[in-house]
C-alpha cells in the first residue's frame, strides 16, 4: 500500500515533470506539430516475423473501443478512481474494485482494447477533487465530490451544464492538466500493448453534443504516433472540423479514425442528410467523411442504433434494446430518422445513385462506453451497470421492485427518473475484427477496411463473403474460407456487377462456446428501386434442420424459450454454428444494394431478469423479461455499373 | 473552611474582638499556604495566557507549499495566492493541533491505519544497500520458474460439427480417427476457428475448445492423430506437432525483474521479523480470545 503510494507520487512527479518539459518545449512550435512516442516496449516481437497466431484466413478478435476512466469527468463524479492501466488490466482478466464497493473481473478477457476518455476536461476532476490543489477551492468545485447518488447525479448535471454554455472554469482545461491527462493515456497504452496477445490504442472521446443531441465520436490512433493534445468540441462541436484536423494530422504521419456512437441519442442529426452548419453535402464532404469515419458502433450500453421499430416496421426483431432518449438526460427522442444506421445506409446508397456521392458507407463495432474503467463486461448474467456509484446496485438501476419492497404492485415506470433511465441500458457491445495478427497494424488494418462485426456482448464469430466464383463445394471444403477470399469480398467490402451474374454470398456464424446457441441467421439487404431506398430481412439459415420457408424467407420456431424460475434455456434447442450460401432471389443487377448478416442466439435472459431472479422478485414489468443476443457483420456493398 | 471557629485559643475569643482575630488568623501558617497557593495559580494561568501555544511555519514549509502550487499551476502565485496559501496552511495546523489536544486522535481508524503504515514502512527501510550479482545470481536460481515464458503448442485439428446431430458427429471422428492411424489424412468439417494452430497459448485453446482440448495439446504425443476430443462445438481429432515448453530466460534478460523481486522480499522479510519483535514486547488482549 505505502509503496505503491509512494511509487504513483514518484510517477506523478514524473509525469508532471515531462508535462512540464512538453509544454516548455512545445512553446515555439505550432499547433499541428507531431510528438513523436519515445517509450518503446521491450516485448516487441521484431517487425519482420509473424506473431504466434498468425493466419492468412485472419483470425476473430475481440474488443471494447470505448472506455473511460477516472480522467473522464463524468467517471470521476460517478466515483470511478481506476486509470487506464487498471482498464488494460481489466480487459486482460485481472480483478479490479468497482465504485459501487465490490470486485469486478471479465471471465474471457478480451484481445484488444482502447481507453477513450472524454477530451473536455480531460483528466481535470481529479484535480478539483484533490482537497490539497488550488481548484479545489473554486466556488464549483464545492458539493461536486459526494459519495451519494443524488448528489452524484446533481453534480454531473451541474457540471454537463456547465459544459454546454462553457460556464466552467478555463482552469479545467489548463494545458498542463490536458498534458498530464494526455501522458497518462499514451503510456498506459504502450506499456500494456502486448503483440499477440493484447492490443492496445490511444484514442479519446469528442464530446460534441449541439443542444443536448449525441454527436460523439470515439479517436482511434493506429500507432503511438499521436498529436501534442486531443481536438475536443470545445474548439468545434462540428465533427466536419474533427474530420478536417485529423486530415491535417495524417498529413504529418499521424493516422487516426473516428467512430460515432449513440446515433440513437442524436434526435436525428447523427446521420442528417445535410451538413452540420446546413449546407448541402457535397462529393468532397463525402470523401472527408468516410476518410476519416469508416465505422460506427452499432450497439452499446445505451441501447442499439441498427434500426427502430418504427423506421422497420416489418423487421420482427427491429426492437431490441431501444433506447429512446437523450443521452445523459431525461428527454425523450422525437426524430427516429437519421438517429438510426440501417436508415444512414438506405440514405447512403440513395445519395450515391442520384448524387454520385456515399457519406454514409459505414462498417459496424459495437463497444460497451463503461464509465467503470473495465472494458468488456457486456454480460446479461454479470451486469453491474456503467457509471460507477449511480448505478451499481439492482434497486439503482430499476430492475427490483423501489425500497426493497417484494412485489410491483403500485409501480408506475417513469423514464425521467434515473432508474427509469438505466432500466433502458442494455448489457451490450463487443467489437470484433478479422485480422491475421493479434497486433496494432493488423487490427487497425481491419478497421480501416470495415472487415468488422458488432456483437451484443457474446463472443460470436460471424462471417460474410460476397462473390461470382466460388467453388461449389464451398461449405464442405476445409479451406472454405481461402476460396472465399480467392473468390469474393469480405464484410466492409465492394462487390462490382458482372454482367449477366448473380453474386453468391457465404454466410456463416458460430457461437460463443460460453453462452447461447444460435437461432437463425439472416441478410438484410437495403437497396434502391425506381429513386427509392427499400429494406427487407431475410432468414438464409435456420437451426435444429428447420426447412426455411422460402415464400417468406422465414424459419419456423425452434420452440427455445427460457425458464423463468432459474434463466435455464430449453435444452437441444439451436445450433452450433449457421452456415449457408445463399442467392438473394430478388437480385436485380442494375439496383444499387447492401447486404449484411444478422446472427441471431435463442432467447435468453435479459440483466434486468438476473438482477431479479438473485433478489426472489419478479422482473419489472416494463421490460422484456428475455432478449435474443446476436451480432452483426459489416455490410457488402453491391455498386452496379453506371 | 473551619480556621477561626478551630481557633486553638478559645479563651481569648471574647476578649480580643475582631482586629485581633485578623491579626491572629494573618499569622495562621495555613492561611499562608493556601494565599501562596492561589497566588501561585493566578500567577501560572497568567503566564499560560500571555504565553500562548505558538504555531511556526517554516520557510522551508512555505517553499514546499509554494512548489505545489507551481507545479499544478505551472505558474507563480501572486501576493494574495501566498497569503491564502499560507492561510491555509496556518488553518490547517490550528484544526489538527486542537484535534490533537481534544484527543480527537485517538481510536481514529484512518489515522490508526496512517501510522500503522509510516511504521510499516520505516521497518521495511533497507537504506541504500544493493544486492549483489551474486546475490541476485542465487535468488535467480531459487525462483527462476517465475520468468518463465508460458508454453506454446503447434497444431492441427479435424473438427466434426455438433450440428450434425445425435452421435454423427462422434461415429465420423471415430471413423476418421481409424483411417488417419491407416495413414490416410482426416477430413471433417470447416470451421470458423483455425483448424491450425501455430505457437499457440494452451490458456487461449482452453477458453475456445474446453479444458479436454487444451490438455490433450499440452499432453498428447507429438505426430499423432488423437481424439475424438469433445468441445462445445463438437468433437475433434487433433496433431500436435511441436511444443515450446515453457522457457525460462536467462539471469541477464531479467536481472531487473530479479532485483525488484528480492528487495521486495527483503523488505516484506524485515517487516515480519519487526512484527514478530513487537508481538514480543507486548500484551495483547482480545475480548473473548483466551491468552
Amino acid at each position: 500500500m505505502k509503496r505503491s503510494e509512494l511509487l504513483g507520487r514518484v510517477c506523478g512527479a514524473v509525469a508532471v515533470g515531462a508535462a512540464l518539459s512538453l509544454l516548455l518545449g512545445g512553446a515555439g512550435s505550432s499547433a499541428t506539430d507531431i510528438k513523436l512516442a519515445t517509450a518503446t516496449s521491450a516485448k516487441r516481437a521484431p517487425p519482420s516475423k509473424h506473431l504466434p497466431g498468425y493466419s492468412t484466413d485472419r483470425n476473430a478478435y475481440f474488443g471494447d473501443l470505448h472506455v473511460h476512466t477516472k480522467l473522464s469527468f463524468d467517471a470521476y463524479i460517478f466515483n470511478v478512481r481506476a486509470s487506464p492501466d487498471d482498464a488494460y488490466h481489466y480487459a486482460k482478466g485481472e480483478p479490479l474494485g468497482h465504485a459501487g464497493g465490490f470486485d469486478v473481473r471479465l471471465p474471457t478477457p478480451l484481445d484488444f482494447t482502447a481507453v477513450t476518455d472524454h477530451s473536455e476536461y480531460i483528466g481535470a476532476l481529479q484535480h478539483v477533487g484533490d482537497p490539497k490543489d488550488p481548484l479545489h477551492s473554486l466556488p464549483i468545485a464545492q458539493g461536486l465530490f459526494s459519495k451519494d447518488p443524488k448528489d452524484i447525479q446533481k453534480a454531473f448535471n451541474t457540471l454537463v451544464e456547465g459544459y454546454e454554455h462553457n460556464t466552467l472554469p478555463a482552469a479545467f482545461r489548463a494545458k498542463p492538466i490536458i498534458a498530464e491527462a494526455w501522458k497518462e493515456i499514451q503510456d498506459a497504452a504502450e506499456r500494456n500493448n502486448d503483440p499477440g496477445r493484447f492490443t492496445t490504442f490511444v484514442g479519446y472521446e469528442y464530446t460534441s453534443a449541439p443542444d443536448g443531441r449525441n454527436l460523439h465520436r470515439n479517436v482511434i490512433f493506429k500507432g503511438a504516433k499521436v498529436p501534442d493534445a486531443p481536438y475536443t468540441a470545445l474548439e468545434s462541436n462540428d465533427p466536419e472540423n474533427l474530420w478536417r484536423t485529423m486530415d491535417g494530422w495524417r498529413s504529418h504521419g499521424v493516422e487516426a479514425l473516428a467512430i460515432p456512437h449513440n446515433a440513437n441519442g442524436s434526435d436525428g442529426i447523427m446521420f442528417e442528410n445535410t451538413k452540420r452548419n446546413g449546407q448541402p453535402m457535397d462529393k468532397a464532404y463525402a470523401e472527408l467523411r468516410m476518410r476519416n469515419e469508416p465505422l460506427t458502433e452499432i450497439t452499446q450500453t445505451k441501447g442499439t442504433s441498427e434500426t427502430h421499430p418504427s423506421l422497420s416496421p416489418n423487421d420482427e426483431w427491429a426492437n431490441f434494446e431501444i433506447m429512446e432518449s437523450y443521452i445523459g438526460r431525461a428527454k425523450p427522442v422525437t426524430h427516429f430518422d437519421g438517429s438510426y444506421v440501417r436508415k444512414a445506409l438506405k440514405d447512403g446508397i440513395l445519395m450515391q445513385e442520384t448524387k454520385g456521392f456515399n457519406p454514409f458507407k459505414l462498417g459496424f463495432i459495437g463497444s460497451t462506453d463503461t464509465h467503470n474503467a473495465t472494458p468488456g463486461p457486456a454480460m446479461e448474467k454479470y451486469y453491474y451497470g456503467k457509471v460507477g456509484k449511480l448505478d451499481a446496485t439492482p434497486a439503482q438501476r430499476g430492475s427490483v421492485p423501489p425500497k426493497g419492497a417484494k412485489t410491483w404492485e403500485g409501480y408506475k415506470p417513469d423514464p425521467m427518473t434515473s432508474e427509469g433511465r438505466f432500466q433502458q441500458w442494455g448489457a451490450s457491445g463487443i467489437a470484433g475484427v478479422w485480422a491475421e495478427e493479434n497486433s496494432r497494424d493488423s487490427i487497425y488494418a481491419a478497421l480501416r477496411r470495415k472487415e468488422t462485426f458488432a456483437t451484443s456482448g457474446p463472443r460470436i464469430r460471424v462471417r460474410f463473403f460476397a462473390g461470382y466464383d466460388f467453388p461449389s463445394d464451398l461449405l464442405k471444403r476445409p479451406d472454405s474460407i481461402a476460396q472465399a477470399y480467392a473468390h469474393g469480398v469480405p464484410m466492409g467490402g465492394d462487390l462490382l456487377a458482372a454482367k449477366g451474374r448473380t453474386p453468391k454470398f457465404l454466410v456463416w456464424g458460430l457461437r460463443d462456446p460460453q453462452a447461447g446457441f444460435l437461432q437463425r441467421i439472416q441478410v438484410v439487404k437495403g437497396w434502391v428501386e425506381n429513386g427509392v431506398a427499400k429494406e427487407r430481412v431475410f432468414d438464409v439459415g435456420c437451426s435444429d434442420h428447420l426447412t426455411l420457408d422460402t415464400s417468406t424467407w422465414r424459419c419456423p420456431s425452434n420452440g427455445a424459450t427460457v425458464d423463468m424460475t432459474n434463466c435455464a434455456p430449453s435444452r437441444f434447442k439451436g445450433d452450433v454454428e449457421l452456415r449457408t450460401v445463399w442467392t438473394d432471389p430478388t437480385f436485380d443487377q442494375r439496383q444499387r444494394a447492401f447486404y449484411y448478416v444478422r446472427v441471431l442466439e435463442n432467447p435468453s435472459c435479459r440483466w434486468s431478469t438476473w438482477d431479479a431472479l438473485r433478489n426472489g422478485t419478479p422482473p419489472a414489468p416494463n421490460l422484456q423479461p428475455t432478449i435474443m443476443e446476436r451480432a452483426w457483420s459489416s455490410p457488402i456493398w453491391y455498386e452496379p455499373k453506371t | 473552611m473551619t480556621v477561626l471557629s478551630d481557633a486553638p485559643d478559645g479563651s481569648r475569643i471574647g476578649a480580643g474582638g475582631a482586629m485581633g482575630r485578623l491579626r491572629r488568623a494573618a499569622r495562621e501558617p495555613l492561611l499562608h499556604f493556601i494565599v501562596l497557593g492561589a497566588l501561585i495559580f493566578a500567577g501560572i494561568m497568567g503566564v499560560k495566557f500571555l504565553q500562548k501555544p505558538t504555531v511556526s511555519i517554516a520557510a522551508q514549509d512555505i517553499n514546499q507549499l509554494v512548489e505545489y502550487w507551481q507545479l499544478q499551476t505551472q505558474r507563480a502565485p501572486n501576493k494574495q495566492e501566498l497569503a491564502a496559501i499560507i492561510q491555509g496552511r496556518v488553518d490547517e495546523e490550528l484544526l489538527a493541533r486542537e484535534a490533537q489536544r481534544l484527543g480527537m486522535d485517538k481510536d481514529d481508524l484512518i489515522i490508526r491505519r496512517r501510522l500503522a503504515q509510516k511504521m510499516s514502512f520505516a521497518s521495511e527501510d533497507l537504506g541504500d544497500a544493493q544486492p549483489s550479482t551474486a546475490t541476485l545470481r542465487a535468488e535467480y536460481d531459487r525462483t527462476k520458474a517465475r520468468y518463465a515464458a508460458p508454453a506454446r503448442v503447434t497444431l492441427r485439428h479435424v473438427f466434426f460439427s455438433a450440428d450434425r446431430g445425435g452421435d454423427a458427429a462422434h461415429a465420423a471422428a471415430v471413423a476418421a480417427l481409424a483411417k488417419a492411424q491407416a495413414g490416410v489424412d482426416p477430413a471433417g468439417d470447416p470451421s470458423l476457428l483455425p483448424l491450425t494452430y501455430a505457437d499457440a497459448d494452451p490458456e487461449a485453446l482452453a477458453r475456445d475448445y474446453g479444458p479436454d482440448f487444451a490438455k490433450t495439446a499440452t499432453t498428447a504425443p507429438l505426430d499423432h492423430w488423437i481424439g475424438p476430443v469433445q468441445s462445445p462445438f463438437g468433437y475433434h481429432l487433433i496433431r500436435v506437432e511441436g511444443r515450446a515448453q515453457q522457457i525460462t530466460p536467462p539471469f541477464e534478460d531479467v536481472q531487473d525483474q530479479v532485483r525488484e523481486n528480492y528487495l521486495a522480499e527483503q523488505r516484506q522479510a524485515k517487516n515480519e521479523a519487526f512484527l514478530r519483535k513487537l508481538r514480543q514486547q507486548y500484551r495483547v488482549n482480545v475480548a473473548g480470545v483466551s491468552p
